[in-house]
């Protein structure tokens, strides 16, 4: 437990020093790539090791991103509060949702959660109170004057991403090697056997459910964050579908591999742009390249590895060394 | 335990790999942002497609013909001016996304004509604007928050607030529809909220009000706006919304027989937009609209005919129409901003030429321009303005009336001024 410690305040001095030497394009990527980690870890968390097949990651993301936005806005909370509240929310909605969805399993969970996607977010368009289409502001305010004049709003975002990414991380690491993830990854590999083995894998799903969306609520606070605003438009199916990409590439079950994933989701717009640009394909195909490149590189993932690259690497270490 | 570290040595490398390039790919920040020995960057946020594209899709390649123009004569000051146009879909998320793109990657010297009163508003607060000293000059919104120079020290405005257009048309509601029943549509956010309190502050009480959420507007919902208008009993309709909204509007009232006389917000009045879109001619014929350029079909006016041979040239294939040419006035207005920034502009400079010379730019409007030190408004006033059997637009009553007033609590009073001739061939020559 002391060397994980170690480790994880070893890699947040590596943050910190790589986020005072690249410029500020690359702070604020480096913001999202902690938000779409810890999203990811929620997947990862749910898939990976409890079986769990959820497309509607982008939704419990929106009711974390509106639960902080609401809290701060109305209640003037501090900010941790507002993530605090965030991951309640999603984790009471997810406990909520994970006892319909212990009932499902397969197809039939993968299209409750999608119908979810598509329809969660679009219901802040019907209430005032949510902003409707141009949403909430989520606003943390200017970092601390102690930090100096040229501390900027954006590495301000990354820093507490960052903060906030590597201790979900840890929490996550922890879970997943303790008894609970043992579970889970029995019930994963036969119910049938780890209900004979006395698992109540009704609850434990539940609770793999709740976790996975006080993760994603968490992340979708992150997100409302570094773009100040909850809004319909920033929770879509298309970040649904960009989550579940991820952490296909990164090995559905790899925690070490969200970071990869993360990675790849944030470099996906840069490709996009170097390709539309190439071809001259102009600001439309900008704008609809990233979605392409994400449902490309998904149906190639299925075909060729369908674990996804990370496990097959895994696999192809495991080999190497027996 | 040897396979376990193994995959993490090849996600480490992996990571490091990604990241390194992410950092590899970073350049540190030189001079003046965005601008060369020869060339001065802009960019522009705007919807290209999506629900409320039409019409204001045109108005980036309008600014770049008219850019193109004057790059083409000599520059500014030996710089050719490019924009980058970024399509944000009229969603503020992606606003913020693209502007952070045109800031932090394309490395913009200024933003000209960012577009939408919610995009513009999360965009400045999202990216900090004010904070980076970064110049956004001529946004296409009228919101009269943004008139807030101590919130917005940094950006213009260029139209004349919702406010003030709500209390002119109040005004003219007053001299020419009193009695009647009143109705209102307007779009549920900042933008129909100002004119609403304008409205109510003039003593103006609708007896049908219909708001609508930014990006539901379809011929669906707009059924419901018009059976709750034509039940109601509304003779004289005002709407406030964007074109994309007054389109199903119109249209469906005439499918259903109700005839109300419209006073269509000037941001979603354009004629050839909204005929584009659906709209009978016989629908628009009559429609009173309250209006600060001339008609862009009005070939004797000098801005319009200049403009006009410009778009012909360098825009070829596009109808002119108002966004072509509100489009053409910022780059023309733009362009004016950076000569009197000077042969070195750099931020701050362009942002004081704005406050001491800004009032004093050429620009298509009849109405004053209302920059300086303390005030960061625009345009300030509208003529009313009818549509004919053509589609085109000619001023009440045969000749232009302008109407000048604030966004407070100012009286609107009839104007007599007299704009700037358009500089000669169209190519400022200011410093």
């Amino acid at each position: 437990m002391r060397k994980k410690i170690a480790f994880f305040i070893f890699l947040g001095w590596i943050l910190l020093l790589i986020g005072d030497r690249v410029d500020e394009l690359r702070v604020y990527q480096g913001a999202q790539i902690a938000m779409y980690t810890i999203a990811l870890a929620s997947i990862v968390l749910l898939t990976g090791y409890s079986g769990q097949v959820s497309l509607g990651n982008g939704a419990m993301m929106a009711v974390g991103g509106y639960s902080a936005a609401l809290t701060l806005n109305n209640l003037g909370s501090p900010v941790w509060v507002a993530f605090l509240m965030a991951i309640v929310a999603s984790a009471l909605f997810g406990a909520f949702l994970g006892t319909a969805a212990a009932r499902l399993s397969g197809p039939y969970l993968a299209g409750t959660t999608l119908a979810l996607a598509v329809g969660l977010p679009e219901i802040a368009n019907q209430f005032n109170f949510l902003g409707g289409v141009p949403g909430l502001l989520f606003d943390v305010g200017f970092p601390p004057e102690r930090l100096g004049e040229e501390f900027t709003q954006y590495k301000w975002f990354f820093w507490i991403a960052s903060f906030i990414a590597l201790l979900a991380l840890f929490i996550t690491s922890n879970i997943l090697q303790s008894r609970y993830g043992r579970t889970w990854r029995a019930i994963r590999s036969s119910p049938l056997a780890a209900e004979l083995s006395g698992i109540n894998s009704s609850r434990m799903k539940i609770l793999a459910f709740t976790i996975s969306s006080a993760l994603a609520g968490l992340a979708g606070a992150v997100m409302a964050m570094t773009i100040s605003l909850v809004a319909p438009g920033a929770y879509t199916l298309t970040l649904s579908f960009a989550l579940v990409t991820g952490a296909v590439l990164a090995g559905v079950s790899s925690l070490p591999g969200v970071v990869f994933g993360a990675l790849i989701l944030v470099a996906i717009p840069e490709v996009a742009d170097v390709v539309a640009t190439r071809f001259g394909g102009g600001e439309n195909l900008n704008n609809y390249l990233p979605t392409l490149i994400v449902s490309v590189l998904l149906i190639l993932s299925v075909i060729f590895t369908p674990n996804g690259p990370g496990e097959k690497l895994r696999r192809h270490h495991h080999k190497k060394k027996i | 335990m040897i396979r376990k570290t193994g995959v993490k040595r090849t996600w480490l490398a992996a990571t490091v790999l990604a990241v390194g390039s992410l950092i590899a790919t970073s350049l540190p920040a030189h001079a003046e942002t965005g601008v060369t020995g020869s060339e001065i960057k802009l960019g522009i946020t705007l919807p290209l497609t999506g629900a409320a594209s039409p019409g204001y899709n045109k108005i980036g390649n309008a600014m770049n013909a008219y850019f193109k123009y004057v790059n083409d004569n000599g520059g500014v000051y030996g710089r050719k001016v490019t924009l980058i146009q970024k399509n944000d879909e009229y969603s503020p998320q992606l606003s913020i996304a693209k502007t952070n793109e045109l800031i932090l990657k394309d490395k913009v010297f200024a933003l000209v004509g960012p577009l939408g009163t919610a995009n513009f508003t999360s965009v400045h607060k999202s990216v900090g604007i004010a904070k980076r000293g970064v110049p956004s000059l001529f946004l296409n919104t009228g919101f009269s928050g943004f008139a807030n120079k101590k919130t917005y020290p940094t950006s213009f405005m260029i139209l004349p607030s919702y406010a003030m257009e709500a209390k002119i048309i109040s005004q003219f509601i007053k001299e020419n529809h009193a009695g009647k029943k009143l109705g209102i549509v307007y779009q549920n956010d900042e933008f129909g909220i100002d004119g609403m309190g304008a409205f109510k502050a003039a003593g103006i009480k609708f007896d049908v009000s219909v708001p609508y959420t930014s990006g539901t507007q379809s011929a669906a919902t707009a059924q419901t706006w018009v059976s709750q208008l034509a039940a109601g009993g509304a003779q004289v309709v005002v709407f406030f919304g964007v074109t994309s909204a007054t389109a199903p509007l119109l249209a469906v009232a005439a499918g259903a027989k109700y005839s109300p006389q419209w006073i269509l917000g000037s941001v979603g009045a354009d004629p050839l937009t909204l005929r584009a879109l659906g709209v009978p001619l016989a629908v628009l014929n009559g429609a009173q609209t309250p209006a600060g350029n001339p008609s862009p079909n009005d070939t004797s006016d000098e801005y319009v005919k200049q403009f006009q041979e410009i778009n012909t040239k360098y825009n070829a294939g596009t109808a002119f129409d108002d966004y072509v040419l509100q489009g053409m006035n910022i780059g023309l207005m733009t362009v004016q901003g950076l000569r009197a920034a000077g042969p070195n502009p750099t931020r701050k400079g362009l942002i004081k030429a704005m406050e001491t010379k800004g009032s004093t730019f050429a620009s298509v409007a009849y109405s004053p321009l209302g920059y300086s030190q303390t005030s960061n408004v625009g345009h300030t006033g509208y003529y009313m303005a009818v549509m004919d059997a053509n589609g085109d637009r000619k001023p009440f009553g045969g000749k232009v009336k302008l109407y000048t007033t604030d966004s407070g609590s100012g009286p609107v009073v009839v104007s007599t001024f007299k704009r700037p001739a358009m500089p000669a061939k169209g190519l400022p020559s200011n410093s």
